[in-house]
């Protein structure tokens, strides 16, 4: 379902006054992969005032409903592995010192961006997780979180 | 050599060798899930230790020392998302204590029962890092360090090998809500306790037998507000030791149990963080250990600290610390040991008060530069290796030290 058409509902679930924009492209089923590309792509083009600076970007076929803050968090401190119907989850990010990794990280986790990185770190240096995957540009974000089933990631 | 019970084939060689046959194939292959692809990372790090008086990492007075390095590289593989193993290799050099000797550091499968977005449930086997306080779990990797030598009340590196790793089993258990996220893990397992520094430390000297790791308990539980703004945590170990005597050897057999407890807390903000942690050590001996006197049998140690860093810039980072140490609570002064031993043990060898200050240079995030500086009152943490002779150490020293660090 498009963000949109739930506003209310989703708005009540947050912990936090500000709503976590969303941007989820249409099932695969009713749009082939490059339609879906083309329609991100024109939504940012038509819309120059967007109501949130930034969105979370989620491959077509991650339909849950559910995703918040603190479902986000989970997602990008790296500790939740897979979507509620079992496929892996992916995430993508920008270089942590870019300026919409940060305001990613404040805005919308909620987390200090060099928090983030130091629990990434620990996960790595003890075994017990990964760090997310880091890409140059937000295209090269987009083209890979829309090819890789399960992905997740950010647009400005 | 030295670590005759570590050239067998173990469990974590085991896993070490199953995760290298399963990974190193697969990874090769054209995966479209990156989620499901090995990742390898790693660290160098190299220092420089100057002292007014006593020995840190090797003969650091006059000319100091550069007898300080960290190799090490890690892999994880993910199976599935419920399903990983992760193991890592390490080679240090810090004086007398740590040769380079390669060693693994970790090396476990891990699974995870449960996993939803509000909680995770699973198991560790193989050789895992004891989670004890705020940094034991990375204290090798000095991207993780809040400085070059880590709080010494804490985490002691007469004893490191004692606190790094254990065999065995670990069960762990995390919980997430709008209040925030709990984590929680019990191991059961031997810990490394075959080098001599932890003889050294622990029974006083070089002696004639040995001691052998003993089925020992570690659990922490942690809670983080606000994605780690607020950090705090309770440890409570118990690890377990045997001395077996030597063929002669005055002294009998024996249990040793050191019991720590660690308070740790943290608050994150932007630019500063406070850090503080405050840990009671008992450590109980048998009573046919000869070598330990009777007053001594059952002593308890106190240590705390409290660190506060700013952040100048996101690659200049500054860092004051005071860190306390007491060995033993009924002397904290070192009177009595000192009498006891005829002065052959100093009574500043039962304490060490340490005021640190430190700058962090990152000029990139593979790199890391760092230079600090040590005002030390006593010898409580000093390592014994590096100064055999108790009487030749110096009551009050400093410690000056470089470092640079780099990863992938």
């Amino acid at each position: 379902m498009p963000y949109s058409k739930n506003t209310n509902k989703r708005q009540q679930r947050l912990d936090h006054d500000r709503p976590i924009a969303r941007r989820q492209v249409q099932p695969r089923r009713r749009y082939p992969r490059q339609l879906c590309l083309v329609l991100l792509l024109c939504m940012g083009l038509t819309n120059p005032a967007p109501l949130w600076a930034l969105e979370v970007l989620t491959h077509p076929d991650v339909t849950d409903p559910a995703i918040n803050r603190q479902m986000l968090r989970a997602v990008f401190s790296m500790r939740l592995r897979q979507w509620p119907d079992g496929t892996p989850i992916t995430v993508y990010v920008l270089k942590p010192s870019s300026e919409v990794h940060i305001a990613f990280c404040k805005e919308v986790l909620g987390i200090l961006p060099h928090q983030l990185q130091r629990s990434w770190d620990r996960l790595v240096f003890s075994g017990t997780g990964q760090a997310p995957i880091e890409v140059e540009s937000l295209a090269e974000m987009q083209r890979r979180v829309l090819a890789t089933p399960g992905a997740i990631g950010y647009l400005e | 050599m030295n670590r005759p019970d570590r050239t067998r084939l173990s469990l974590p060689r085991c896993l070490l060798a199953l995760w290298l046959l399963y990974g190193l194939p697969a990874s090769s292959s054209a995966d479209s899930n990156p989620a499901t692809h090995v990742h390898i990372h790693g660290f160098l790090t190299q220092g420089y230790t100057l002292t007014s008086a006593n020995n840190f990492f090797g003969d650091s007075t006059d000319e100091g020392s550069f007898e300080f390095t960290e190799l090490g590289i890690n892999g994880f593989w993910q199976f599935s998302p419920r399903l990983h193993a992760a193991a890592q290799l390490l080679s240090r050099r810090a004086g007398s204590g740590s040769d380079g000797t390669i060693r693994l550091d970790y090396g476990v499968l891990d699974y995870r029962v449960l996993s939803d977005e509000n909680q995770d449930f699973g198991a560790r086997l193989g050789r895992f890092k004891n989670p004890l306080g705020l940094y034991n779990d990375t204290r090798d990797v000095a991207f993780t360090r809040p400085s070059i030598i880590l709080p010494q009340s804490i985490y002691f590196d007469r004893t490191r090998d004692l606190a790094l790793s254990s065999d065995g089993l670990q069960l762990y258990a995390n919980r997430r809500s709008t209040e925030g996220e709990w984590e929680f893990q019990l191991g059961i397992g031997r810990p490394d306790v075959d080098d001599k520094d932890t003889e050294l430390s622990v029974l006083g000297g070089n002696r004639p037998g040995e001691l052998k790791d003993e089925t020992s308990y570690i659990a922490r539980l942690m809670y983080e507000r606000d994605g780690g703004q607020i950090r705090l945590g309770i440890t409570h170990a118990q690890l377990n030791m045997d001395y077996r005597p030597g063929m002669p050897d005055p002294s009998g057999p024996g249990s040793i149990r050191f019991s720590p407890t660690i308070l740790s807390a943290q608050y994150n903000d932007e630019r500063w963080s406070l850090t503080g942690e405050y840990a009671k050590r008992p450590l109980k001996f048998g009573n046919n250990i000869v070598y330990v006197p009777p007053p001594l049998k059952d002593i308890t140690g106190e240590s705390y600290y409290l660190q506060g860093s700013y952040q100048f810039d996101p690659r200049w980072e500054g860092l004051l610390r005071y860190d306390v140490t007491y060995l033993n609570d009924d002397d904290r002064n070192g009177r009595f040991i000192e009498a006891l031993s005829g002065g052959a043990r100093p009574a500043y060898s039962q304490y060490a008060r340490d005021w640190t200050v430190g700058l962090r240079w990152s000029p990139n995030r593979a790199w890391m530069v760092r230079a600090e500086h040590h005002w030390v009152d006593g010898t409580a943490w000093l390592p014994l290796q590096d100064n055999p002779i108790a009487a030749d150490t110096e009551r009050r020293w400093r410690l000056f030290s470089l470092l640079v660090s780099y990863r992938f």
